[in-house]
């Protein structure tokens, strides 16, 4: 039997203790901690992400540190599990605010997490950078929330749009969607999209995230007969879907955004994964030599290769590092300090100005969004996520 | 048509499972009026348990199976020995707690040992004919698997079993006197605690069933009692809780008004319509669709 979290607690533990060691080359004493928050799904519906993010955001920290961290002060990362659940994500989001040694947040990861958590850090003053929530509202209306990856109205688009004038062969598709934010938001901007542009949308579809039995819905879709169905929800369900439709005898196409970008989705799925098409937000393969050097590195800690959500968290910490070492200041007050962290990201408005990470260049606008990242298509073939062989780098 | 007929058996399906679940609720309230929320639990550990057999020790599905049910019939009896036996004298709710909280340790419990990850049968591992391929056509198109099948005759099978011992053999009729005064089957020489446990150990192991059923049919996770153990609890109270044939009625009712809610209305609010059911079954006939009033109970 095979005991996963067993391994992570003691590469953990590995981690932690030998990021407490300072670096033998480097003679300054490690004299401060400077906490940062990583708030998001390590058990749960969504714990293959929250596995991801631990290990992208330990990772980062554990070269800040052995560089000699910020400023010569050691960076801590504090994991806080919203289970990826909304309930969960408002005790969480307390407990991170309330705590004074905390300087800001990396994280929520599902968006419902991201909008339950926002007025939170808004009323206290605490930048919240999520890795991972594309819902379109989670950085509306705050000036603390950002994020480092696209929304889903661009998503949903770029989805609708590949199908039609890059697939081309298909002409109906349904859609199932999770019922929380995420996949509603998602459905709902594929579904305009899709409809504005030709394609016919013979089902809509939702359920609910705790659920494992698809077959009513999915019985009804076969009745329609689509080309393709639309799954817009996370990697378990999406695994479920795809295995009980091909169950079903449905053999139409399956399409998924970037929720069920996650290895779990292969083995939940099984054979029926074959041939599913997913955004998602960052290659490694697109990814420059930087990119390449952080993967090994990756698989070399932990033994499987970095997936997007790790690497997006890696830049995330990263940001969070560069917005401390340029603005920390020790006499100043903790709130003083969270506000320069706000204030240094909100600054990074230009593309002159944005931060260099493994993913490419993130700078925000006005509401704290990523508007100049794009979305690559990923194709699942023998079992494996491959590169499609058709990418639509300019949706226009 | 077809598509009709595969709700049918979509509902069927799922129906006989939560009958299975139900039929666990309703004997143990049936008999010491409790109603035991770890039972979901025991149904998620069935499925874990079947799991564990079948890739970790190799052994066929057909010999891992009873395996799980003999496994959860133990851990229910000894979850009713630890927690549930020493509180028989005490107020029904300081029971009602200790189940509630027997159910979070036991969740939390397959969390540690086997992660949140979600875990399926390997395929290999399965006998052939479950395999999805394997399919009965039906007339109209409709196609009924003979994994689907398989669950509805066991279930039926085991239900009618149950019902057999219950109403045919010694221990069924001391079960039955229990139910009916505790203390006087008592005083008549029969031993009521060990009743009890084989009450719990019948549960448990038709819950085995269930969860390996799921696991065959969905996923298995930590979780998976919550959701479905809800839902059977639902279809015990709908067939009036402490009967077991409603229970086994309650639980086709509810896995078809699932599964055509979720066809025919609206798949955001399959539970709802489910519960929307039960609540106008509550309101007509407070006691349930099998259950005696409390007044000839008592």
């Amino acid at each position: 039997m095979k005991n996963d979290w067993l391994v992570v607690f003691l590469l953990a533990g590995i981690i932690a203790l030998y990021g407490c060691q300072p670096a033998s080359q480097d003679t300054r004493e490690v004299q401060k901690e400077l906490k940062v928050a990583v708030a998001g799904p390590f058990t749960g519906n969504a714990a293959a992400f929250g596995e991801m993010i631990q290990r992208g955001t330990e990772l980062k920290a554990k070269e800040i540190n052995a560089a000699g961290g910020i400023n010569g002060m050691k960076l801590t990362l504090i994991f806080e599990d919203d289970t990826g659940k909304g309930k969960e994500a408002i005790n969480v989001a307390t407990r991170i605010a309330n705590n004074r040694q905390i300087l800001a947040v990396v994280g929520h990861f599902n968006s419902t997490c991201s909008l339950a958590g926002k007025t939170i850090y808004q009323r206290t003053g605490i930048v919240a950078l999520s890795p991972g929530s594309t819902n379109v509202s989670v950085c509306e209306g705050s000036d603390w929330a950002f994020r480092n990856l696209y929304r889903d109205d661009f998503q949903g688009k770029f989805i609708a749009k590949y199908i039609k004038n890059v697939l081309k062969e298909l002409q109906s598709v349904a859609v199932l969607y999770d019922n929380d934010d995420y996949g509603k938001g998602l459905a709902d901007a594929f579904t305009a999209e899709a409809e504005a542009i030709g394609l016919t949308l013979v089902a809509s579809e939702a359920y609910d995230r705790d659920n494992t039995d698809f077959k009513a819905q999915l019985t009804s879709i076969k009745a329609k007969n689509p080309d393709g169905i639309f799954i817009s929800g996370l990697y378990g369900q999406a695994g479920l879907i795809a295995k009980q439709a091909r169950e079903a005898g449905i053999t139409a196409r399956f399409f998924g955004g970037d929720g069920i970008d996650s290895p779990d989705f292969l083995t939940i799925a099984g054979d029926a994964a074959e041939g599913t098409y997913l955004t998602t937000p960052f290659l490694f393969g697109a990814g420059g030599e930087e990119a390449g050097k952080v993967a090994e590195a990756f698989k070399a800690d932990y033994g499987v290769a970095p997936d997007t959500w790790a690497a997006l968290s890696y830049d995330a910490v990263g940001m969070i590092a560069e917005s401390i070492e340029n603005t920390y200041n020790e006499s100043a007050t903790f709130s003083e300090n969270r506000k320069a962290i706000r204030d240094y990201l909100a600054s990074l408005d230009t593309p002159g100005e944005g931060y260099k990470g493994i993913t490419g260049l993130t700078y925000f606008d006005k509401n704290g969004d990523t508007v100049n990242k794009p979305a690559y298509v990923k194709i699942v073939e023998n079992g494996a996520f491959t590169t499609a062989p058709l990418q639509m780098l300019s949706p226009e | 048509m077809a598509q009709f007929l595969e709700q049918i058996i979509n509902g069927l399906v799922l129906g006989g499972i939560y009958a299975l679940i139900a039929v666990g609720y309703t004997m143990v309230y049936g008999i010491i009026q409790l109603i035991n929320f770890a039972h979901g639990e025991i149904f998620m550990f069935g499925a874990y348990f079947a799991f564990v057999l079948v890739t970790g020790f190799n052994l066929p599905f057909w010999v891992a199976l009873p395996l799980s049910m003999l496994l959860c019939a133990m851990l229910g009896m000894l979850i009713d020995f630890i927690a549930y036996r020493p509180l028989r004298a005490a107020p029904r709710l300081s029971a009602l707690i200790t189940a509630i909280g027997i159910s979070l340790v036991l969740q939390n419990l397959a969390r540690m040992i086997w992660s949140a990850r979600q875990r399926s049968f390997p395929s290999e591992s399965l006998p052939a004919f479950f395999l999805s391929e394997n399919a009965i056509a039906l007339p109209g198109g409709a196609t009924l698997p003979y994994r689907d099948l398989f669950i509805i005759l066991l279930a039926v099978v085991l239900m009618i079993t149950l019902n057999r011992l219950i109403y045919l053999t010694t221990i069924g009729k001391a079960m039955r006197a229990c139910a009916q005064n505790r203390v006087a089957a008592n005083l008549m020489g029969i031993k009521t605690n060990q009743v009890i446990a084989i009450t719990f150990a019948i549960g448990s192991a038709l819950g085995a069933v269930a969860g390996v059923m799921v696991g065959l049919r969905e996923v298995i996770e930590p979780t998976m009692g919550y959701y479905k153990g809800v839902a059977a609890f639902a279809a015990a109270v709908l067939g009036g809780i402490g009967n077991v044939t409603g229970a086994m009625f309650g639980g086709i009712l509810i896995g078809l008004a699932e599964v055509l809610g979720a066809g025919y209305i609206s798949s955001g609010y399959r539970l709802a319509i489910a519960y929307i059911i039960m609540i106008l079954v509550i309101l007509i006939r407070p006691s349930g669709l099998f259950g005696k009033s409390e007044s000839k109970r008592a």
